[in-house]
């Protein structure tokens, strides 16, 4: 394991390395890995980097395009978010390429991705790699504290993708109408069942909606070891009790179950408006924010299950055909410097939490991290955690949905 | 009734077994006449028999389906190897046919030809032209806020300004009210007999004829031809 | 003798051009995307997707249903305007719902019509008794009524631009003059007289509607239930599916729901026969309906209330953009403010210059074009109506079924994300509009305006710039405005055309919406209807003072 000592010397070399601005003396990573650190800057320098990236929260882009500017300041790389609605579209795109026959000059240089969309790039080897664990500040990343990075959805990332932050799957609930806050499957079903109309989740295949009903069936096992291995015949027996309890719960739902948000934001918006009374996210900064912007009432609080929350990280990789190669391997370097992820970290930004191993950070940088000041609604990141599934479940659980409930 | 003159090098319009057909039928017997200097030869017949379209052919503008046989000479030059804008024959429609998004002095500037002076010269042109026709300080004036003499008038002016070697009159009259029709008559006849132009009227009015004072050819149907 | 036939080949490279431009990318988009839908494996996945049958319906059904009362409510206010002023104001007023995009009005119609929305806010609490916004199914209702209602509010100013563009052709005012004082009704009259030609004039924009209505993506996302959803919907997600295998299932749907709109479109021609007999036998019948006053002014009611939810949906829009919170009952938001502006200005900055840009190059290609071909088939109708109609072809076809295989071809000639490769996305939709409206008026021009030039002489070119495009002007200033709100709110060709690089309007509040980012939505939503708006009041203001006393230049 770590000692204190280790971890210092390393924080110590690295503090130089980013006070020149370098953050390249590769000393560890050279002995073991063929990346030449300099070389990959060298090259870097006046390429255009198209980051494909889910779009939907304007904090998130306001963050991305402090990225581009400290990118093109510190490396001369010109950073261009490309908004996605859905990560899908980006794995559409790089298949079309594939198809198309361009195996060199890609489209997309770094997208940002995780789970099934990450399984099926591997799975037709269109990612670059690996590349993740070599760059100079990939030696910060909490490996052993996070296993939701080198396993994505039990898939072993092998420094095909880059950890970029971590989720904590979180209900947002009015404290005004849930005087006493359900910790489990049954108490939220009671809490459903009292107050008809006032609760609903995001419909699936929506990500907010799926990693709802994993939350919930992970929940009711004691036994999680099955969910990480694809699905099997066991499908059915493991995911009765689910279907008992949405059974149970859909006709005391908001629209008596006709009707779902179409995603964890735009449930947001209707616990904003008043017309529920839960929302769920994967970061309970998310509330304090929509606190401290007045979109939430300041009564909003965040909860997880006694059980634990679904937790996954999210990454950004490179396809194999990039363009702008050694260019995107200097943002993703950059995206897990401390600076950058002391200010993803920060509730006024962001409020996603790091990937990094605080406590082996030099001493100035942990500062930056001991100086954020979480608001009202947001959770310690510690607290029992829930490893995703294996993708297969996610793509079965979409699918019985489906079947039960959107046929009408 | 009609005096039918070969085509010969001579002054004026002549024209030389023309016939104008629509779909392989002939609209009027094949037609050769000239019309002399200063003089008015008047072309009727009734509606539908190709007076207009007569007109549209000698100008060069004749449209599919129409097809067109003949010769048209002006001075002795055959004018049907000419595109229309070098014929030089200046045409009067029954609607004044005034642009409707120019002023009347900038219809009337239309016509004058390149180099016809400095911009104040041809404004001067243009104000004179007008006040020669009653139309003194209409420059600026919408040519849809002119009664029909008035019009008539201004495109009189818009043709004469080109320097037409001849003129077309395709019943500029008809649609004038009967005392003004008189006064606009002899004005349009006067201004071109003063210049000596050769003038192809057609129409169906009889008075239209009489007033011209030259020679009336009437066109006979394609079918009396075969 | 006739100066024609020795020009005719150079004077059709551009009728040509345009068939080309308008149909190439569809036909060879349509052949690489329904290539996977041969596999059997897929149709019959695709039978046993859960909810096919009613997702199929409701497609159908609300597309069907959407464009028929458009068709039904367009020609009703058209016949109790009767009178050629009104008319030029309804029209008027139909413009800037024209000019936004479809994805807008969706998001401010569900804004007002949604059980927390400004209609019930209105009469809340004081009238309701609700302080809490009630559970009531109004929008994504099961039926798609809300859908239905989305629709027809974008369709019929629409249809009744469309069809005012068509009186041009048809002598309404004497029609009806003549059929009342026979003593007919002045709906019975009109449906007797005036309808029939009318409606023959606006088949393919008609049609088009009817294609919109069932295969649409952005007016369903806001508006259209989700259990089941519409097949469109479907179709959708199976897309972007990263599970690669569906895509031969997305295939077979694209094609199934092609197949579908073919065949719709046939039933309602076959419908369309049919009635004409019954309105030829009708009309022998001798009657006459004089005594409609009460449908007039259900007319009447019905158009005000559209006309109502259209100003609403503005307004909600708006009022949305400034609220952080909004909790209901309130009519105003809480602490209202413009924040959501100041963000979106880092979006506004850069989807704004793009989307002028791609609606500018686009509009401006489009008008020359049009205005080439236009004057190359002056002197041929039919072949003008050929043109209008092949152009339209694009219109009829679902956008999916040839969106994908087109990107796929993009990426083989390394034309994706180019700006040529989206502005040719854009002119497939913008030509047929702005053709259509050039080259009525190209032929509506009196042609002897160019001939007394010529023999003034000018040359042909003379003529040409100092007439014929001066006599166009004000339809040209139509055609700029329509080309460039089409161009404004081209959504999916610009996602695919353009490798997601292209950040305009519509990608934006696309991308905000999905994420349900209202606030966000609400700014790039309204941004997006304003743009056309003002390129709108800038040509009537243009053409207003251009031709300020030219009273006799053709509209």
């Amino acid at each position: 394991m770590r000692s204190d000592r280790r971890a210092f010397l390393r924080g110590a070399c690295a503090a130089g390395a980013i006070a020149t601005g370098t953050l390249g003396i590769p000393l560890r990573a050279s002995a073991q890995s063929p990346l030449d650190w300099q070389r990959v800057l060298r090259e870097a320098r006046g390429q255009q980097v198209y980051f494909n990236a889910w779009a939907g929260d304007e904090a998130v882009n306001r963050y991305i395009a402090w990225a581009a500017g400290e990118v093109r300041r510190l490396h001369g790389v010109t950073l261009t978010h490309v908004r996605v609605n859905d990560p899908g579209e980006s794995v559409a795109r790089v298949l079309a390429e594939r198809q198309a026959g361009r195996n060199s000059g890609g489209s997309v240089d770094l997208l940002w991705i995780n789970g099934e969309n990450f399984a099926a790039l591997r799975r037709e080897n269109l990612l670059h790699g690996p590349w993740a664990d070599d760059i100079p500040n990939a030696r910060w990343i909490d490996r052993e504290g996070n296993p939701t990075i080198v396993r994505d959805f039990t898939i072993p990332t092998e420094g095909y993708e880059l950890a970029w932050g971590n989720s904590r799957f979180t209900f947002f609930y009015d404290s005004a109408a849930v005087t006493r806050p359900p910790i489990d499957p049954a108490t939220l079903l009671a809490w459903i069942d009292a107050n008809p109309g006032r609760f609903t989740y995001p419909q699936p295949p929506q990500f907010h909606g799926t990693s709802f009903l994993k939350q919930l069936l992970l929940a009711m096992h004691k036994q999680r070891a099955p969910f990480q291995q694809p699905v099997a015949d066991n499908f059915a027996a493991l995911t009765e009790p689910l279907w008992g309890w949405l059974d149970a719960a859909h006709p005391r739902l908001w629209r008596r179950g006709r009707v779902f948000p179409a995603s964890g934001p735009a449930q947001r918006r209707l616990l904003s408006d008043g017309e529920v009374d839960w929302a769920m996210g994967f970061n309970s900064a998310e509330a304090s924010r929509a606190i401290a912007s007045g979109e939430f009432p300041s009564t909003i609080r965040s909860l997880r299950l006694a059980a634990g929350a679904l937790s996954n990280s999210h990454f950004v990789a490179i396809p194999v055909n990039a363009r702008a190669r050694a260019a995107a391997m200097v943002v993703g370097n950059f995206l897990v410097s401390p600076a950058a992820q002391a200010r993803k970290a920060d509730e006024r930004w962001w409020g996603d939490a790091t990937v990094l191993a605080v406590e082996r950070l030099p001493a100035a940088e942990r500062a930056r991290f001991a100086a954020l000041k979480p608001g009202p609604a947001t959770l310690p990141a510690s607290g029992p955690v829930l490893d995703e599934p294996h993708p297969s479940w996610m793509i079965a659980l979409e699918r019985e949905w489906a079947r039960r409930y959107r046929g009408g | 009734m009609s005096d039918v003159a070969p085509a010969v090098a001579v002054a004026g319009l002549a024209l030389s077994d023309v016939q104008l057909s629509l779909g392989g039928q002939p609209l009027f017997a094949p037609l050769s006449a000239s019309v002399a200097p200063g003089e008015v030869l008047s072309v009727t017949g009734p509606s539908g028999s190709g007076k207009s379209s007569l007109l549209a052919w000698a100008c060069g503008v004749l449209a599919p389906p129409f097809a067109a046989s003949g010769d048209l000479r002006l001075d002795g030059q055959s004018l049907l190897p000419l595109p229309t804008e070098r014929r030089r024959l200046g045409i009067l429609f029954q609607d004044a046919l005034l642009f409707p998004h120019l002023s009347v002095g900038a219809n009337v500037a239309f016509g004058l030809r390149a180099g016809s002076g400095s911009r104040a010269q041809r404004r001067r042109l243009v104000d004179d032209a007008l006040a020669s026709v009653g139309l003194a300080g209409f420059r600026e004036r919408d040519p849809a806020t002119l009664s029909g003499g008035e019009r008539v008038r201004v495109a009189l002016l818009r043709v004469l300004l080109a320097e037409p070697r001849a003129v077309l009159l395709d019943e500029p009259f008809s649609r004038l009210d009967a005392p003004l029709r008189e006064s606009i008559r002899s004005l349009v006849f006067g201004r071109c007999r003063e210049r000596g132009l050769p003038v192809l009227l057609v129409t169906h009015d009889a008075a239209d004829v009489a007033a011209a004072g030259g020679r009336e050819l009437a066109l006979r149907s394609g079918a009396d031809a075969r | 003798m006739s100066r024609l036939p020795q020009r005719a080949p150079r004077r059709l490279g551009a009728p040509l051009l345009l068939v080309g431009i308008g149909l190439l990318p569809v036909l060879a988009g349509l052949a690489a995307t329904l290539g996977p839908a041969t596999s059997s494996v897929a149709w019959s996945e695709l039978l046993r997707t859960p909810g096919l049958g009613r997702s199929l319906g409701l497609s159908l059904g609300t597309g069907v249903v959407a464009a028929l009362l458009s068709l039904l409510l367009a020609h009703g206010l058209l016949a109790v305007l009767a009178t050629p002023r009104a008319i030029g104001r309804a029209r008027a007023l139909a413009l800037p719902l024209i000019a936004m995009p479809h994805l807008a009005l969706a998001i401010g119609v569900a804004l007002v019509l949604a059980p927390s929305g400004l209609l019930l806010r209105l009469v809340s609490p004081w009238l309701t008794g609700f302080d809490q916004p009630p559970d009531w199914i109004t929008i994504q209702d099961p039926l798609g009524l809300a859908l239905i209602a989305g629709l027809v509010l974008k369709e019929t100013p629409f249809l009744l631009l469309a069809l005012s563009a068509a009186l041009a052709q048809v002598p309404a005012d004497r029609l009806m003059l003549q059929a009342r004082t026979l003593g007919y009704g002045r709906l019975r009259a009109w449906l007797l007289c005036v309808a029939p030609p009318l409606q023959r004039q606006i088949t393919l924009p008609f049609a088009a509607v009817v294609v919109f209505g069932i295969s649409n993506v952005d007016v369903a996302l806001a508006l259209g239930p989700s259990t089941p959803p519409t097949f469109a919907m479907l179709l959708w997600e199976w897309f972007l599916d990263p599970d690669l295998t569906r895509r031969p299932l997305a295939a077979a749907g694209a094609l199934l729901l092609m197949g579908l709109c073919v065949g719709v479109l046939a039933l309602l021609w076959a419908g369309g026969h049919a009635g004409e007999h019954w309105r030829r036998a009708s009309a022998a019948s001798g009657w006459r309906a004089a005594g409609d006053a009460g449908l007039q002014r259900l007319l009447r009611g019905v158009g005000l209330a559209f006309a109502l939810l259209g100003a609403l949906a503005l307004l909600a829009l708006w009022l949305r953009s400034i609220a952080p919170a909004w909790r209901f009952p309130a009519i105003w938001p809480a602490r209202p403010g413009f924040a959501a502006w100041r963000e979106a200005t880092a979006l506004l900055g850069d989807a704004l210059p793009v989307t002028a840009g791609l609606a500018a190059l686009t509009t401006a290609l489009a008008v020359a074009l049009a205005l080439a071909a236009a004057e190359a088939l002056r002197d041929r109708p039919m072949q003008r109506a050929a043109l209008a109609a092949l152009l339209f072809v694009p219109l009829l076809v679902p956008q999916f079924s040839f969106l994908f295989g087109l990107q796929v071809l993009l990426v083989r000639l390394r034309l994706d994300g180019s700006w040529l490769a989206v502005v040719w996305s854009h002119l497939v939709y913008v030509l047929p509009y702005v053709f259509g409206v050039v080259a009525a008026a190209r032929g509506a021009l009196e042609p002897r305006w160019r001939d007394v030039a010529l023999t003034l002489g000018a040359t042909p070119s003379e003529a040409y710039w100092r007439v014929t495009l001066p006599l166009l002007a004000r339809a040209l200033l139509l055609a700029i405005a329509i080309g460039f709100s089409v161009s404004v709110a081209v959504y999916l060709p610009t996602l695919f055309a353009g490798a997601g690089r292209f950040a305009t309007l519509a990608t934006e509040a696309a991308a905000t919406i999905a994420a349900g980012n209202l606030r966000a939505a609400a700014v790039a939503a309204a941004t997006m209807a304003s743009l056309p708006l003002a390129v709108l009041a800038l040509a009537v203001l243009l053409s207003a003072l251009l031709f300020r006393d030219r009273r006799d230049l053709p509209s």
